[in-house]
């Protein structure tokens, strides 16, 4: 018994003496909560190119009981410099363990991510979870500037994504994603993509990325589009106009699901066919046309129209990508598996990539129709 | 004589004092040796040291459960025994500290980054001393009970379901590694721990379900390894797993509850109790070589001594290159001793045997 006191008892100062070492107290903290990269272009060719980083961090205002967000910005060569330079004009301890998301500016992004990403995946303080976005514009204004609906940036930018993404609107792309997708040599990473649009931020897209080289961008209306094809979900939301497809009226698809299949064949000459069947599922919540839902042929054609209408859609992406040698939606993986090692090493799936033949099948079905008959 | 130890706490012992902290690492020595697939690997490895247990439960049957070192020291002079004794204590006296070490270390990369290691190494050490002189019928009680404070963790594999992906695994198998050769050691390593099953033997209650303990426990661990090692493999690109150093630490930091997240410092704390077994256990074996050199002295003097001593080598490397170097090169050692050692027995035994027919 005795013996097992003095083993609890050490087990138990060992816990609490341990905290003496290290102290943090959290008056004294501040916890960085969004970070903003932008590309400060050398100004000759004896200098490099620099970086024009934006840190923020709430400040809690004891008088007031109010908390606001403070926007620091400082120019250095990396990220960990900048944010000992803010640290030196802050009464806090500037501690990253709460960071929740990183904007890179467009430029940045077009220079190459990894090296300024190396160094969130080296620090352990940083969660894996953080936030990556690329911002179409300048990264720093767009968290510097007052949104007179949204106090807080930084905050608001993150919930919003948080909240898209929830919906399949926008990818929810963190450090894992990422990071995970750029080592994968069969897939291409992508991130969303946020611009200012005057009293709000808005999503304007994703950015498909060649390697940690930004591409181009996919409109935000092709972003489920993108969604469907990229993988397996369970809710988003669809609106089509169906003048698109020579009616007339509205028509809202909601509480999606989709279920993705890839399948990789060869034809006679060798060259590669892809087949991705989509099953795509949801609820008719608005529908303006024609058409008489509760009718079983009617909802049939409907869903015939609908599933044509999302895989031109459909092309139109595909061919996109392929026009810009990104594999953002994964076909690589799908090529690679069904080969062999050897084979797969020895081929220059780069250069296959854009001639490769990717057929999209949708099957639209129409789960319910709302609580109205007509 | 004491009380004895029964089969399930036997088990749950080995397979505490096999895992430890090389767990964490452990995917990504799968996959940078065996690439594609290298979990299938964590198999082979299963009837690899199965086999190594299979050599001990012959030195067992051989032996008549009699202690190693009764049967060392019927057959070889004492004064040849000195240097292998002298040989097994270091090694398990430091193995067991650069273990303590290793785990400090990587708890205070993410947790207290200026704290001195040396003060939580001398923590942990107080709390091995006290389990070591308990003796190990504590030891076996209390890996018992620790057992069950980590074992909740498999639920945790949960988390990681969403973003599984199957065609991440790829179809090949063992394509893409590099070095399988140097490896597979130390791969090999981070299954020891079994071996020290040798020094249980006067300890053990029933005769027959004692080695079934030692390969159960073993499975125990294999099947923990292949677990998360088979996650990681879905879970991240094979790219990125290579380049991680702590994959499952990574694995942990991804959790995130609704209402906190980033508690992987939480976790992480949860795994010093197999690392402590580990490390305890280490150390006993050492303290049951020292009794052997010197009988007269009391087992608490042996103990205080060890810790000492291993205390102030554990001084020598400091950071975490260094740590796993020395944790490296041990493991090889121990990896022959793990082979050697039992080989050793069973010729003593045999030669033995056949001087007592002729006889």
């Amino acid at each position: 018994m005795n013996k097992r006191t003095g083993f609890f008892t050490i087990l138990i100062l060992a816990v609490l003496l341990s905290g003496c070492g290290d102290q943090r107290i959290i008056e004294r903290l501040g916890f960085l909560h969004t970070a903003s990269f932008d590309l400060m272009p050398a100004e000759n060719e004896h200098s490099e190119d620099q970086l024009m980083v934006s840190l923020t961090y709430p400040i809690i205002d004891a008088q007031l009981r109010k908390v606001r967000y403070e926007v620091f910005t400082e120019i250095a060569k990396t990220s960990k410099e900048a944010k000992m330079k803010i640290s030196r004009k802050s009464e806090l301890r500037l501690v990253s363990g709460q960071m929740r998301s990183t904007l890179y500016g467009l430029s940045l992004s077009r220079k190459g991510l990894w090296d300024h990403l190396d160094t969130l995946v080296r620090d352990p303080a940083i969660s894996q979870r953080i936030k990556i976005s690329v911002v179409n514009g300048n990264a720093n204004e767009l968290l510097k500037k007052k949104y007179p609906s949204h106090p807080a940036t930084g905050q608001y930018i993150d919930r919003l994504l948080d909240k898209e993404a929830r919906t399949n609107n926008v990818p929810e792309i963190t450090l894992y994603e990422f990071a995970r997708d750029y080592f994968d040599d069969g897939i291409d990473a992508i991130a969303p993509i946020i611009k200012d649009i005057g009293e709000d931020v808005a999503i304007d897209g994703i950015a498909l990325f060649d390697g940690d080289q930004y591409k181009t961008k996919l409109d935000v209306d092709q972003s489920i589009y993108f969604a469907f094809l990229r993988d397996s979900f369970k809710r988003g939301d669809l609106s089509i106009d169906l003048g698109d497809v020579g009616l007339s009226g509205e028509y809202v698809f909601s509480t999606l699901s989709n279920k993705r299949k890839v399948k990789v064949s060869r034809d006679s000459s060798g060259s590669f066919i892809v087949d991705i069947a989509m099953e795509i599922r949801g609820s008719v919540l608005e529908y303006t046309g024609a058409f008489k839902l509760s009718d079983q042929i009617e909802r049939g054609k409907l869903e015939k129209l609908v599933s044509q209408h999302i895989s031109r859609k459909l092309d139109t992406i595909i061919k996109k990508l392929q026009k810009n040698n990104v594999d953002c939606i994964g076909v690589g993986k799908y090529v690679r598996n069904s080969m062999s090692y050897s084979n797969w090493s020895k081929l220059d799936w780069k250069s296959l990539y854009p001639q490769v033949v990717i057929r999209p099948a949708v099957q639209v079905t129409i789960k319910d129709y709302g609580k109205f008959e007509r | 004589m004491k009380e004895k130890l029964n089969p399930f706490h036997i088990a749950l012992l080995i397979y505490m004092i096999q895992s430890g902290v090389v767990i964490f690492s452990f995917p990504r020595l799968m996959a940078r040796s065996f690439g594609y697939n290298g979990w299938a690997a964590v198999l082979i490895f299963t009837a690899i040291s199965s086999f190594v247990i299979f050599l001990i439960s012959l030195v067992y049957r051989l032996g008549e459960g009699k202690s190693i070192f009764d049967i060392l020291e019927q057959a070889i002079p004492k004064f040849m025994l000195y240097p292998i004794y002298v040989f097994l204590l270091s090694l398990w006296a430091i193995l067991g500290c650069m273990v303590a070490k290793q785990y400090v270390i990587i708890f205070q990369m993410i947790a207290f980054p200026s704290t001195h290691p040396m003060f939580f190494k001398a923590l942990i050490d107080v709390l091995s001393f006290i389990l070591v002189i308990g003796g190990v019928y504590t030891i076996s009680k209390a890996s018992t009970t620790f057992f069950w404070m980590i074992a909740w963790m498999l639920f945790l594999l949960f988390f990681y379901f969403q973003d599984f992906e199957w065609a991440r695994l790829t179809p090949f198998f063992f394509r893409g590694g590099t070095d399988m050769m140097w490896g597979s050691l130390d791969i090999y390593a981070a299954f020891l721990g079994f071996e020290l099953a040798l020094l249980l033997f006067p300890y053990v209650e029933k005769k027959g379900k004692f080695m079934k303990a030692v390969y159960i426990g073993n499975l125990i661990t294999s099947l923990t390894y292949l677990t998360f090692t088979f996650i990681c493999f879905g879970f991240y690109s094979f790219g990125q797993l290579t380049r991680m150093k702590y994959p499952l630490l990574e694995l942990l930091s991804f959790i995130r509850l609704p209402f906190v997240e980033r508690i992987e410092n939480l976790l992480f704390s949860f795994f010093l109790f197999p690392a402590l077994i580990t490390i305890v256990m280490y150390i006993w074996a050492a303290v049951e070589v020292a009794k052997r050199m010197v009988p007269k002295a009391n087992a608490k003097w042996h103990a205080a001594v060890l810790f000492v001593l291993s205390f102030a080598v554990s001084w020598i490397p400091d950071v975490i290159g260094e740590v796993e170097q020395w944790l490296q090169y041990l493991g090889y050692v121990e990896a022959s001793v793990s082979l050697a050692l039992p080989l050793l027995l069973i010729i003593v035994l045999w030669v033995k045997k056949g001087a007592m027919r002729r006889e």
